[in-house]
């Protein structure tokens, strides 16, 4: 398994296509997202993710996410998700 | 990512700029309320800018502001529900609130230090207004500070309580790209109450396919909450138009604000609001297109259809300052360049019926309507000079403890943005002076039988081609022996001189002149009215003085309106080419041997029907020149100042009338007496911009004294 992916603090409009880069990259093996730093995290990031755990579950591979803080959990769950549905991909 | 291209970047620079608005919009609705405006609009205005300036803050997690404005929000909140009715000092301390809101945007703009003693200071006094509520918002605000804001959920209004709204809310692509966070929205909706979020993300391709700035996912909400369907609205407010919005109340009796138009659900127009169906019991409304500024009661508003339309188009479009400076200069040299062609044309001898001379012609009145469209980019109101100006005379009242009441006049009277900016450090300077030197104490205003409020007044109008710009006051106008004394005990105007009431005040532009016998700390350090004077100079301004004991003083300042472009007269001058500026001239005469007479040697009148007006030699007073025995046979200029008075010019002929392009001399020529500045002409020559009251003011002056000279000059002016 590779390193961890760190996210940046904010996940807003300017991080959402680095962090598709990123994620693009590391498609062929299974991905672990370290979201400890995290304080804001966007819709578009969202998606990202999202079609990352998507494209990796089809590939039989899979995301996780790691040092997932109070703060994530309570602003993915404003948008309609957990830590555990992020990476579970597309619904 | 470079600084240039960093979309956040420039949406917050966007976002200030739309601050700037909305702040004026704040100031002019606290105006209103001061003046006993009771139009609930008129309170919904200040709660929407100070909302709105909050909402945008969060976006970009300036934290101060949030933190202000939220509380500065809630009290505003109180006097829209009618909770709370503002007496004269809380509206001091709206104003003071409002004030320290856009020291705090100016701060975050500027990344300078927040000013947090006066934020803690006004945050206590607001918190005082506000009682025992404030303990449930603070808990509120303090969650989530970067980013939140909060509705209060003790809104009395027509809907009944826990009612439960459907909402689907897919955003679309502009609503990133002006910096909007579905997620933010999210949150304030759960704030509002229990809120059951599903995201939807089947259109979501793989991430091989993915744009990872385009909206593939939508959200269906179910929300159970107190709060009014329009309070739910109120949180897509800022993302109106740029996502589709469906909310459907499932609540009854909320039918206050059906739509007009039935339109059948689930039709999707991009960028477009869509609009579910009502039915008498689930009445929806689309969200109404509003710009925040003029963002009116939600209840109230009007619903319209969106159905079918484009996005409403932006009135405004935000032009970087410096294009607009490109696209100015560039006119300039369309003038330049269309004088040109029209010199060699007439040079070619073509006749002026000739299709070239016609199209030229054509092409001239083109290139002056460009002008004046491009000027017109440049003018703004000088409302929000003014709005700046109500502030300085709070604070300057407020700190020489005297009632002072600003009344503004021709407040949309539009002026060179160039010159707004400039005007600002002469205004306030003046608007200090008339607050503090100007107008008397209360008790002395009350002993003499006015009213115990001053009152100053601010005037910008137009006036033939020009801006007036008036500072009036109704205090006890300049006590004129104390000027003259003091002008003496400085060593500014010799014991035994002669002043006229004119040169009297006029010595107050004097450098080092200070007439506040306690120097306070607004005014009266004696670097005033001369700097003053000569940053209006600086403009092509003028600034002139008028006062009577016991009624007040006013100030006017008269300013082009434009300081790229002049209409100018082009006269021949012992063989020199230059310019005055056409509004000044008033007719032209030639010169019989009669008309002129003898005051005293080297001083001329000439007689103009039936009165005597001084003449000068253009040529002499410049220097190009020695006296002439005769002027007889010359043709003569007869000018008329910003004061009323007039002058003869003697010159030697005219070329043309025609616009100018400004161009000023840079600092490394001395300003020149009388030149203003210069321009190129068709010919490629380069011709000087002369300044006739200055001209005027630096002839001969029979006390020759250097001080009399700057006085003079200014009397003449």
């Amino acid at each position: 398994m590779t390193e961890p992916l760190v996210l940046q603090q904010k996940l807003d409009l300017p991080a959402a296509a680095p962090l598709a880069e990123e994620l693009k990259a590391r498609l062929d093996s299974d991905v672990v997202v370290d979201v400890g730093q995290v304080t804001q995290i966007g819709a578009l990031c969202l998606q990202v993710l999202l079609s990352a755990a998507t494209s990796l579950k089809a590939a039989d591979h899979s995301m996780s996410l790691i040092n997932v803080n109070d703060r994530v959990v309570e602003q993915l769950a404003q948008m309609g998700f957990s830590p555990e549905t992020v990476a579970e991909g597309r619904v | 990512m470079s600084e240039q291209n960093d979309p956040m970047a420039e949406i917050r620079a966007s976002f200030f700029i739309e601050c700037e608005e909305l702040l004026e919009a704040l100031q002019d609705g606290l105006q209103e309320l001061d003046e006993g405006g009771d139009d609930p609009e008129t309170i919904n205005v200040v709660f929407r800018a100070v909302h709105s300036i909050k909402g945008g803050a969060g976006a970009f997690g300036l934290e101060a502001l949030v933190r202000f404005a939220h509380r500065f929000e809630t009290v505003m909140d109180e006097v829209r529900g009618g909770r709370m009715t503002p007496d004269a000092d809380t509206m001091k301390l709206f104003f003071l609130a409002a004030d320290h809101v856009s020291d705090l945007v100016r701060a975050c703009r500027d990344e300078a230090p927040i000013p947090e003693s006066t934020s803690e200071e006004l945050l206590a006094r607001l918190d005082e207004l506000l009682g025992d509520e404030v303990e449930t918002e603070e808990a509120d605000a303090s969650d989530f500070t970067p980013l939140g804001f909060s509705m209060s959920l003790d809104l009395p209004d027509l809907e009944p309580e826990g009612s439960t709204f459907e909402i689907r809310f897919k955003p679309e692509q502009e609503l990133f790209a002006t910096g909007n966070e579905p997620a933010t929205l999210l949150r304030n909706l759960c704030a509002l109450g229990e809120a059951t979020v599903r995201c939807n993300s089947s259109e979501l391709p793989d991430l091989e396919d993915l744009a990872a700035e385009a909206p593939y996912i939508e959200w269906n909400i179910t929300l159970k909450t107190e709060a009014a369907e329009a309070e739910v609205r109120d949180i897509f407010e800022f993302v109106d138009g740029l996502c589709v919005l469906e909310i459907t109340s499932t609540s009854p009796d909320a039918g206050d604000d059906v739509p007009d138009v039935d339109i059948d659900a689930g039709i999707e127009v991009p960028a477009v609001l869509e609009v579910v169906a009502p039915s008498p019991s689930q009445p929806s409304a689309p969200v109404s297109k509003k710009s925040t500024k003029d963002s009116g009661e939600e209840a109230g508003g009007e619903p319209e259809s969106k159905k079918g339309t484009a996005p409403a188009a932006k009135s405004v479009v935000r032009v970087d300052l410096e294009r607009i400076e490109r696209l100015v200069n560039l006119v300039g040299e369309l003038v330049i360049n269309q004088a040109m062609l029209s010199q060699s044309l007439d040079q070619a001898g073509l006749s002026p019926h000739s299709d070239a001379m016609n199209g030229l012609e054509e092409f001239q009145r083109l290139t002056r309507d460009i002008q004046d469209s491009v000027m017109m980019i440049r003018a703004q109101p000088v409302k929000s000079l003014f709005q700046r100006m109500s502030r300085i005379v709070r604070e300057a009242s407020a700190a020489v403890e005297k009632d002072v009441r600003l009344v503004t006049e021709g407040e949309a009277t539009e002026v060179d943005k160039t010159v707004i900016e400039r005007l600002a450090d002469p205004l306030t300077h003046m608007i200090r002076n008339a607050v503090d030197h100007g107008l008397e104490k209360s008790d002395t205003r009350l002993a003499n039988g006015k009213s115990r409020a001053g009152t100053v007044t601010l005037m910008a109008a137009h006036r033939s081609g020009r801006v007036i710009i008036e500072v009036t006051d109704d205090g006890a106008g300049i006590n004129r022996e104390r000027v003259f004394e003091i002008a003496v005990a400085k060593g500014l105007v010799p014991p035994d001189a002669q002043l006229s009431d004119g040169e009297i005040d006029n010595l107050l532009f004097l450098p080092g002149f200070s007439t506040a016998s306690q120097v306070s700390a607004l005014s009266g350090r004696g670097v005033g009215m001369d700097v003053v004077k000569t940053s209006i100079q600086s403009l092509g301004g003028r600034i002139t003085i008028s006062s009577e004991a016991g009624k007040g003083t006013k100030f006017s300042i008269s300013l082009p309106l434009t300081l790229a472009v002049l209409d100018g007269m082009v006269v021949n001058v012992a063989g020199e080419t230059l310019v005055l500026p056409l509004n000044v001239v008033v007719e032209t005469l030639s010169l019989g041997p009669e008309d002129v007479q003898m005051l005293r040697p080297g001083a001329y009148v000439v007689r103009v029907r039936g009165g005597f007006v001084p003449l000068y030699d253009l040529g002499v007073m410049l220097g190009y020149r020695a006296h002439r025995k005769t002027d007889a046979g010359a043709i003569v200029l007869l000018i008329s100042l910003d004061d009323g008075s007039r002058a003869a010019l003697v010159i030697d002929g005219i070329q043309d009338q025609r616009q100018v392009v400004i161009k000023g001399l840079d600092d490394s020529f001395y300003r020149a007496p009388g030149i203003a500045a210069a321009t190129i002409l068709g010919d490629g020559q380069i011709a000087l911009i002369l300044d006739p009251a200055d001209v005027i003011a630096g002839m001969g002056n029979p006390r020759g004294a250097d001080i009399m000279l700057s006085e003079r000059k200014i009397a003449n002016e």
